[in-house]
C-alpha cells in the first residue's frame, strides 16, 4: 500500500501508481479546516505554525493526499516590495490581494540579497518545514509560485504592462526575464525547505486576454526557462481555455499540466496524446463551493472521463467549500 | 437587487463613469452600491461614494482568478446580508472578461437573490483605433465588447465627428446585437441616455 506522499511522486514521476491521487498543487484550505482549528484565514498566511497547521488539516480531516503552502498570491510580489491588504478588519473570508505595487520599470525589480528571508518566504518555509516534521513522509508537501507574466501584473500597473507588451516588448521581454530570476531562486529555497512538488502557475497567460502569438513570443521562453531550472516534479498552471496553446504548454518541459475548467479536457488530451500527465479541472466555485454535495461526484468524474490523469480543481479552492462536498470529492476520486 | 457591469480596458473612464451613473441614479427608492477593485485607473474615496448614500467595497487582484471571484463572491453576500442595494456597480479590472465575471460571479450570488443586468462595456473613442488594431489588446478588446448589452464610446467628446462614426461603425460589427452610445462624463454627453438605457434593462432583467 502507497503512502499518500508515494503515490504523489511516482505519479508525477510517470510511474504505475495503484490509483491516482487525490490532491492538488494550488492553494487548498477550507473553513471547516480553519474552524475545527481556531485559525482566522486573514492571520494564517503570516504565521508558518498555523500555515502548516491548516495546510495538514487537509490531509488530516478529509484525506485529501497533499499539504500545499502558501495560499494566496502575492508572497512573490510582497518579496519584491509590494503591499499586502490582509483584510484584517473584514468579517469573513478574503484573500488578500496587492494595494500598493513597487515596479514602473524593470530597475524597480530588485531581489533581496537575502532572498529567503524577504516578505513572507520565511513563512513559507517555516511552513514547508513544519510539515515536514508532523506529516514526516506520510504526505507529498506541495508550493507554488506565480508565472513571471503573472507576478508582472502583481508588481506593475496592468495597464502600463500591457500596453508596454505591445509598444516595446523588449522592455517587457526584460521585465519577464528579471522576474523569472527570481523565481528560480524562490523555487530553489523552497526545495530547499523540503517541498516535493511544483507549481509553476502563469494565470496572467489566460488565453482570455492572451493571443497565442503573443504568449509564444513573450511569455513561453520564460517559462521554458524556469521549468528547466526549476526543482522537479514540476507542474505549469495556466488559466482559461488553454486548448489553443496547450501543445507550447507542452513545449515548456514540465511533468505535468495542470487546466482549468473552461478547457474541453477531451481536446486537450486529443492533442497531447496519451502520455502527458494532465491534471484537471473541475470548477471549484460552482462546483465545490457551491454545488450540491450529490453532485460533486459526478461532477468530478467527468474530468476523468475526458482523459485527465488525475482530477484536481481548475484553481484555488475557495476557503467556504461545505464539508460535505470536500468529503463527497475525495470520497468519489479514492473509490475511482 | 441587480447587478450592473461596467467594463472596459484600463483607462476607458469606468470609474469615473460609474460615480456619475451611481451619483444619477441613487435616490428615495432606489439603493446602490459599488463594487470597485484596486485596478481601477482612478482612486476612489469611498467616503465621497459615501456621501452620496452609497456603498463602497473594495476587492483587488490582477487576474480573473478563482481568488478574485470568490472575493467578489463574498463581497455581494455581504451586501446582500447588509445594506442590501437595488442596484450594483461592478467595476472589474479593466483586464476582465464580462462573461468571465458573469460565469463565476452568478452560481454564487443567485442564491442571495443577486441578478444579472446589463453590462456595459466603454471604448475609449481617443484609442479605439488602436485598441482594436493592436496584437496584445485587440483579442481582449474585442472579447470585452462582445459581451456588452450596451457599447459606450467613451471621451466622444475629444474626438472629431469622423472618428466617432468610425468608432461607432467598429463597435456596432463587432457586437450588432448591442445598443451602442456616445459618451462624455466631461461634457454628460450621453450620461442621461446611458442612465435610462441601464434602467430599462435593469427593470426587464
Amino acid at each position: 500500500m502507497l503512502s499518500s506522499r508515494e503515490r504523489v511522486l511516482k505519479f508525477l514521476n510517470g510511474e504505475k501508481v495503484d490509483r491516482p491521487p487525490v490532491f492538488s498543487g494550488m492553494g487548498n484550505v477550507i473553513k471547516p479546516v480553519l474552524d475545527k482549528y481556531g485559525i482566522v484565514f486573514s492571520r494564517v498566511h503570516r504565521d508558518p505554525e498555523l500555515m502548516a497547521k491548516a495546510a495538514a488539516g487537509m490531509y488530516r480531516e478529509f484525506g485529501f493526499e497533499c499539504a500545499v503552502v502558501p495560499f494566496d498570491l502575492g508572497v512573490e510580489a510582497e518579496a519584491l516590495g509590494a503591499k499586502m491588504n490582509f483584510y484584517d478588519e473584514v468579517e469573513g473570508l478574503l484573500y488578500p490581494t496587492v494595494k500598493e505595487k513597487s515596479v514602473e520599470v524593470v530597475e524597480d525589480v530588485k531581489i533581496p540579497e537575502d532572498l529567503a528571508n524577504a516578505g513572507r518566504i520565511p513563512v513559507v518555509t517555516g511552513a514547508i518545514k513544519a510539515l515536514r516534521k508532523e506529516l514526516g513522509d506520510e504526505v507529498a508537501i506541495g508550493t507554488y509560485a506565480l508565472g513571471p507574466f503573472t507576478l508582472a501584473g502583481q508588481v506593475k500597473e496592468l495597464d502600463a504592462l500591457f500596453e508596454e507588451s505591445f509598444l516595446e516588448p523588449e522592455k517587457t521581454g526584460k521585465l519577464l526575464a528579471k522576474l523569472s530570476e527570481f523565481i528560480i531562486k524562490l523555487f530553489k529555497i523552497y526545495h530547499d525547505a523540503g517541498a516535493d512538488y511544483f507549481t509553476l502557475r502563469e494565470m496572467g497567460g489566460t488565453s482570455d486576454v492572451m493571443s497565442p502569438k503573443s504568449f509564444r513570443s513573450l511569455i513561453k521562453p520564460h517559462l521554458v526557462e524556469i521549468i528547466a531550472a526549476m526543482p522537479r516534479p514540476s507542474i505549469l498552471h495556466i488559466c482559461g481555455d488553454t486548448n489553443s496553446i496547450i501543445k507550447d504548454m507542452a513545449e515548456c518541459g514540465a511533468d505535468a499540466l495542470s487546466v482549468d475548467q473552461k478547457n474541453c479536457i477531451t481536446e486537450t488530451r486529443e492533442k497531447l496524446g496519451s502520455e502527458m500527465i494532465i491534471l484537471g479541472n473541475f470548477d471549484p466555485i460552482k462546483v465545490l463551493h457551491k454545488g450540491e454535495a450529490k453532485d460533486v461526484g459526478p461532477a468530478v468524474l467527468e474530468s476523468l472521463k475526458g482523459g485527465a490523469s488525475a482530477v484536481w480543481p481548475g484553481c484555488d479552492l475557495w476557503p467556504e467549500v461545505p464539508k460535505e462536498n470536500m468529503e463527497a470529492l475525495v470520497s468519489t476520486l479514492k473509490a475511482a | 437587487m441587480k447587478l450592473v457591469q461596467i467594463a472596459g480596458y484600463l483607462g476607458s473612464g469606468k470609474t469615473t463613469l460609474i460615480i456619475a451613473l451611481a451619483k444619477m441614479m441613487a435616490g428615495p427608492g432606489l439603493k446602490t452600491a459599488v463594487i470597485v477593485n484596486d485596478a481601477g485607473e482612478v482612486p476612489v474615496d469611498g467616503r465621497v461614494m459615501e456621501e452620496f448614500g452609497l456603498t463602497v467595497k473594495d476587492i483587488g487582484g490582477g487576474c480573473i482568478c478563482c481568488q478574485v471571484a470568490g472575493n467578489m463572491i463574498r463581497t455581494l453576500e455581504s451586501l446582500a446580508k447588509g445594506p442590501r442595494p437595488d442596484l450594483i456597480f461592478v467595476e472589474p479590472t479593466g483586464m476582465a472578461v464580462p462573461k468571465t465575471i458573469r460565469e463565476n460571479v452568478l452560481p454564487g450570488a443567485e442564491k442571495n437573490g443577486i441578478v444579472m443586468g446589463p453590462t456595459i462595456v466603454l471604448l475609449d473613442a481617443t484609442r479605439a483605433e488602436k485598441l482594436l488594431t493592436y496584437d496584445t489588446l485587440k483579442r481582449l478588446v474585442s472579447t470585452q465588447l462582445r459581451d456588452a448589452d450596451i457599447i459606450a464610446l467613451s471621451k466622444a467628446d475629444r474626438v472629431t465627428p469622423e472618428t466617432l462614426e468610425k468608432t461607432h461603425y467598429a463597435a456596432a460589427q463587432i457586437n450588432p446585437a448591442a445598443a451602442v452610445l456616445e459618451l462624455s462624463t466631461h461634457s454628460g454627453k450621453g450620461l442621461f441616455e446611458l442612465a435610462g438605457a441601464v434602467r430599462e434593462r435593469v427593470v426587464a432583467a
